[in-house]
């Protein structure tokens, strides 16, 4: 009665292809694949601009790494994303930006104006994020909330406790301002003459996260345990997981991660300015949409780290190519149309290509949740 | 069987002409025969009942009537007019309505409001109510629905009350032939109580009613005829009063002998004990014990509250009542990952919903139950080891597939359902609950998880299996638990003829002893 | 069983066989709106008087107004995320013809509502027909859109924008009888959103869609010219919006326009009691939504509090009005 009998499965498992598995369009519904062709085309490009003049400053190297530092942010937070979004059941933060604005001024609190060390200051404003993503999570996994209004009161109710105890006012001083270090470009040791010099903060804050979190998700039992819940929640209690657990956790990830940016944006501006991640139309929206473009499905279950890294790279760079191309003030925003026409472009055209799996009948896909469109 | 079609007269109802004539309908599905030279004949304003066991054609020959599909060869008459039924909107049209088990309806939107929804009566933009209301309103009078429902949010309202919904929307249009597909089946008595007032009222009003269940006892009660199929026949068709439930289960089987079942052997220790173990509004009062290498059986029809006990020894819901005792505890079972940890695992009966993780690789699904042996440090996943255990159970239970790295979505049923099986078997359980283990599974690997069942038990495991499918639960339980309305109305040995344990679970309240004495 | 009606079956009353008119979750908005306001009043005298409660309509307006579209979208179990982008090029466009061209008010609002409705729709097509989860559509769009209006800005802000559309602000030629018209525009707004969500066929059919997309397929509702519609509206009220806010605020238009609205108008809808699921929800609660998040913001400045503080309070009407729609939900699924 229940029982959904698969047409593929009539066929045999194996779908035969005579053509080698490198040369099919399936090659570009990998995303991780597509955006790596994205991300060289883009350099190829670029570099014949430069050649033939086209571009008003050099296209180097150079110019390439330091445009790095405006990556870390984009790419924790989006790797934040992966987490909660991955854990399904409309899974979503809003509220990643007010928690950067207020664990930036807590941290800019306890370094600079109570003095802490340095380590203890960074520990207890990531710790503080993990325990706001943890109010995020208690009321979305236990309390059945829907993940965009949690996310979104907690948005609010962050942004407003950040502004209101930092009386709307940046913290700086000597301790803050010769933190400003940590984000500054620096020559690698032993390579250092080789490579450009790269923003530090790429190596202290962004690579050992982004190696910890791939560990946590292809190499731990917690990893498996997400995919699971986001794959499917029933199925995932069925197999005794402790789903509400799971995805709780998926929030306190986020949370932490967004307090390391917190400290990352006090480094980078040489302030805590209690709006770091509000401000404008704050963090969380380009959060989400690199998460997006980088191949995280909306519906939960599907999304790799190395698509996060990608996508925040291609549009890091995207943005600094535009402003070579299209100089001053149209370039910025021209920086915004890419955005969205990649955004638009990537999921309609996966969209497609999915349907079109599905219209030829060669693998159906059972996607959990009642959306009616994926993307992934 | 020939007599037995000899006795398939139709039988003229209180009108001269049937209402509807099905003659010599054959259908086939690739080279499978669905049904074959099926016959039913309906006469107006009576209740016709149509049984068969799982598989014997009912569902086809409706989906026929109904325009889901059509006949290969074969006349349909109704009225005495030869009819083309070629879509859904035809059948309508000529009066056909249909109500299925599962009712697209709408949670959200008021009863009054789920009765037009795509067919709003309107005046320009405006749905007009005073137009829609006075017929909406005599419907639910019809089926017996107070008409203050008619405002409510349909999630508001009772299972049984959804369905007499979903009834009177089928009488919206005109509807001179009614089926209704098992609406019994989710019901408790009373609710039945109020389901039969509504069709016996609707006969009366000369409406010809299709009535599809599996509860042979019920159709004593509302049938006027009853027509018998089995594989892809109607094996016959008569007032239902010449017939006792018994002699309806043996048609229902045919002179099926079992195919063999388990050869007696010694059994352990006790690890399931149940002692007026109760879950309100599912079962009561269920005592047994299930030892080590032990196969029980809990058969009953949908809803009969067998399933609901796996569901408790696993740990999905909390017993309200009795007693469990599991491999010497008492503590009740908190969590699936509680039983987990106590040596119990469970293949869910829904394998799409509850068992498959579909756009995930075979081993990932193989070995999510069992995470703890994936690495050598707590928490740790090694994929050698991962891919080890995966392909460890790939070869044991024969699954096809080219690597374990597949997506589990590319699989046929019946190797989706030996991966979930799998799943559970990483490492041997105390206790293996399987809820309907061989559903929608083809015959060959039906055979091949009854095999890996039997050496499970083979090797110490204590094996419940929960389901609705006749011959299985002959050919693989060691003992048979027949439920029926929530409780265990029967214990029978696999050496039980079908008929027996049918009309047990569909049942037959009139011949109970024979069968306790010969234990 | 049947409890016997009195009347005969044709004198149908229409309060039995439609929703309520009002929803438990609006009476309890009202009440607390009530109580608020009453506290607010003792606490600060100057809150209860028509130079108080004017400007604060006049900021709801807006919100609220663009709340109505986002209520249809919401109904649908759909989201528009690009409010802000849409609020932004609206205004500029608008705000650069009435200095370019001396056009008059009703050109100005219907060349804004235009546009809107342009813009909607195009959110409206490819959520329809490239069946993309709508977050992730007007993601994009929010950013596309974003660049236009920035583009059309240039780099500057619009300078001396003329009067033109001042019946709409919050000065005397703003409003009749203390009433501001921008305020009353919505309140008609809410009302036509209200009788065609409760009494067109296709306002119920939103609910349908929202509720059971499938079903409301099979059941012959034309799913996605529906979807359609409802971004188009939400596009075409943003529109009329941006009017109000170039009207309401100084002679110059800078790049901020419309910026955070699409969260603010997120949080009206729901706090108003619609499921961000779909299938449920009103504009009168969207209107009393957009109405208590303004008061809770203006009474907190008015008591003297950090202005921010107020937002806090926002968030907690969220979770609170979510939570108490959540809890009556599950005790009617268990009745």
């Amino acid at each position: 009665m229940t029982a959904t009998t698969n047409p593929a499965g009539e066929r045999g498992p194996q779908p035969c292809s005579r053509r080698p598995a490198w040369l099919t369009p399936g090659l570009l519904r990998d995303r991780t694949v597509l955006l790596l062709v994205l991300v060289v085309v883009l350099v190829v490009v670029v570099t014949v601009l430069d050649a033939v003049g086209l571009t008003s400053g050099r296209f180097t190297t150079d110019y390439l790494a330091a445009a790095l530092i405006g990556y870390v942010p984009l790419a924790l937070l989006a790797l934040a994303e992966l987490f909660v979004i991955t854990s399904g059941r409309g899974g979503i933060d809003l509220s990643v930006g007010s928690m950067v604005s207020l664990t930036g001024v807590v941290f800019g609190m306890l370094f600079q104006q109570q003095g802490l060390p340095l380590v203890v200051s960074i520990v207890l404003a990531v710790a503080f994020g993990a325990l706001l993503g943890a109010v995020n999570g208690v009321i979305t996994a236990y309390f059945g909330f829907p993940a965009l209004i949690t996310t979104l009161a907690t948005y609010y109710a962050y942004r407003s406790i950040a502004l209101v105890i930092s009386d709307q006012k940046p913290i700086s001083g000597p301790e803050i301002s010769e933190f400003y270090g940590a984000a500054k470009s620096v020559e690698l040791p032993l390579i250092g003459h080789l490579v450009p010099l790269v923003p530090l903060g790429v190596f202290t804050f962004l690579l050992p996260v982004a190696v910890l979190a791939w560990f946590v998700l292809n190499r731990t039992t917690y990893g498996r345990k997400l995919y699971a819940i986001g794959t499917n929640d029933t199925a995932a209690l069925w197999s005794g997981i402790e789903t509400r657990r799971t995805r709780m956790l998926a929030y306190v990830t986020a949370g932490a991660v967004s307090g390391l940016v917190g400290v990352y944006t006090v480094a980078q501006f040489a302030s805590a300015r209690p709006d770091a991640g509000t401000s404008g139309s704050g963090m969380a929206l380009p959060a989400i949409t690199i998460a997006v473009l980088g191949g995280v499905a909306i519906t939960g279950g599907i999304g790799r780290l190395s698509g996060i890294l990608l996508s925040a790279l291609l549009i890091v760079w995207l943005n600094a190519s535009i402003l070579l191309v299209v100089p001053g003030n149209e370039g910025a925003q021209a920086q915004l149309l890419a955005l969205g026409v990649v955004l638009l472009g990537a999921s309609l055209l996966s969209n497609a290509t999915i349907r079109r799996r599905q219209a030829g009948g060669s693998g159906r896909r059972e996607v959990p949740g009642s959306v009616s469109g994926t993307a992934t | 069987m020939t007599d037995t079609a000899e006795q398939a007269r139709p039988t003229p109802g209180p009108g001269a002409t049937p209402r509807l004539q099905m003659r010599d309908i054959s259908k086939r599905y690739g080279g499978v025969r669905a049904i074959r030279h099926a016959d039913l004949t309906v006469a107006p304003g009576t209740v016709h009942a149509l049984v068969g066991e799982n598989g014997a054609g009912k569902s086809t020959l409706i989906k026929i009537l109904s325009g889901a599909e059509q006949a290969d060869t074969g006349t349909i008459a109704i009225d005495g007019r030869v009819v083309t039924i070629g879509s859904t909107s035809d059948a309508i049209a000529l009066g056909v309505q249909t109500v299925y088990q599962e009712p697209q309806l709408f949670a959200e939107l008021t009863v009054a409001e789920n009765f037009f929804v795509g067919r709003e009566i309107t005046r320009g933009p405006v749905v007009d109510w005073r137009a829609q209301a006075p017929r909406m309103l005599a419907l639910l009078d019809t089926v017996g629905l107070d008409r203050g429902v008619a405002a409510r949010p349909l999630g508001s309202l009772s299972i049984a009350q959804q369905q007499q919904v979903s009834i009177a929307k089928a009488l919206l249009e005109q509807a001179s032939i009614l089926i209704l597909d098992e609406p019994s089946a989710i019901l408790t008595d009373a609710e039945i109580d109020v389901l039969f007032d509504v069709v016996r009222r609707l006969a009366s009003e000369g409406v010809s009613i299709v009535y599809i269940s599996h509860r042979l006892d019920e159709l004593f009660r509302i049938a006027d005829e009853v027509t018998i199929m089995r594989d892809g026949e109607t094996v016959s068709s008569q007032p239902i009063g010449e017939l006792t439930v018994r002699e309806i289960a043996e048609r229902m089987v045919g002179g099926a002998i079992a195919e063999g079942h388990r050869a007696p052997a010694e059994h352990g220790d006790v690890v399931l004990e149940l002692d007026g173990l109760t879950l309100a509004g599912a079962f009561e009062d269920v005592s047994f014990e299930l030892r080590a290498g032990e196969v029980l059986g809990l058969y009953g029809l949908v809803g009969a509250g067998a399933a609901e006990v796996g569901e408790v020894v696993y740990g999905m819901r909390r017993a309200t009542g009795g007693r469990m005792r599991l491999v010497g505890s008492d503590r009740p079972v908190a969590s699936p990952s509680d039983a987990k940890r106590r040596g119990v695992r469970m293949v869910p009966a829904n394998r799409s919903t509850q068992g498959s993780f579909s756009f995930q690789s075979i081993a990932f699904n193989i070995t999510i139950g069992s995470l703890g042996l994936l690495g050598r440090l707590p928490a740790w996943v090694s994929p050698p080891t991962e891919r080890r255990i995966a392909d460890d159970l790939i070869r044991r239970l024969a699954v096809k597939t080219p690597s374990a790295r597949q997506p589990l979505a590319a699989m046929s049923g019946g190797n989706a359902q030996k991966v979930v099986l799998a799943r559970q078997l990483v490492e041997r359980p105390e206790l293996l609950v399987l809820a309907e283990p061989t559903q929608g599974v083809d015959v060959g690997a039906k055979e091949e998880i009854h095999r890996i069942v039997a050496d499970l038990a083979a090797a110490g495991t204590a094996v419940l299996v929960v389901t609705t499918d006749l011959a299985e639960v002959q050919r693989i339980a060691d003992r048979i638990l027949v439920f029926r309305a929530g409780r265990v109305a029967r214990e029978l040995p696999p050496t039980a003829s079908q008929a027996e344990l049918l009309a047990a679970a569909a049942g037959a309240e009139d011949e109970p002893v024979r069968q306790e004495e010969d234990r | 069983m049947t409890v016997t009606d009195a009347r005969a079956p044709e004198e149908v009353s229409l309060r039995r066989i439609l929703p309520p008119v009002v929803t438990g979750q609006e009476v309890v908005l009202l009440a607390v709106l009530a109580v608020l306001w009453v506290l607010l009043g003792i606490f600060t005298p100057a809150f209860l008087t028509a130079g108080s409660i004017g400007p604060l309509l006049v900021q709801v307006a807006p919100i609220a107004l663009i709340g109505v579209g986002m209520t249809f979208v919401i109904i649908t179990a759909g989201i528009d995320v690009s409010v802000a982008g849409m609020i932004m090029v609206c205004a500029v466009v608008t705000a650069r013809t009435l200095v370019g061209a001396d056009v008059p008010a009703v050109v100005a609002v219907a060349l804004a509502v235009a546009l809107g409705a342009v813009l909607g729709s195009v959110n409206g097509l490819l959520i329809a027909y490239g069946r993309v989860h709508p977050i992730i559509i007007t993601f994009g769009t929010a950013n596309v859109f974003t660049w236009l209006g920035l583009r059309v800005f240039d780099s500057s802000t619009v300078n001396n924008i003329p009067g033109t559309l001042s019946f709409l602000g919050r000065g005397a030629a703003g409003s009749t009888l203390g009433v501001p018209h921008s305020f009353a525009l919505t309140l008609v707004a809410v009302a036509v959103a209200w009788w065609f969500l409760r009494y067109t066929r296709a306002g119920r059919n939103l609910y349908a869609i929202g509720g059971n997309q499938n079903a409301a397929r099979l059941a012959g509702i034309k799913v996605q010219p529906r979807l359609v519609s409802v971004y188009l509206v939400t596009g075409a009220l943003a529109g009329l919006a941006a009017c109000m806010i170039i009207a309401t605020g100084t002679s110059t238009l800078d790049q901020s326009v419309g910026a955070g609205k699409e969260l603010q108008v997120i949080a009206a809808v729901v706090i108003g009691g619609t499921s961000i699921l779909g299938g449920r929800g009103s504009v009168v609660g969207t209107l009393l939504g957009a109405l208590l998040v303004q008061t809770v913001v203006s009474g907190v400045t008015q008591l003297g509090w950090p202005t921010q503080l107020g937002f806090l309070f926002v968030g907690v009407f969220i979770l609170v009005a979510v939570g108490t729609d959540l809890i009556r939900e599950r005790a009617r699924r268990r009745a």
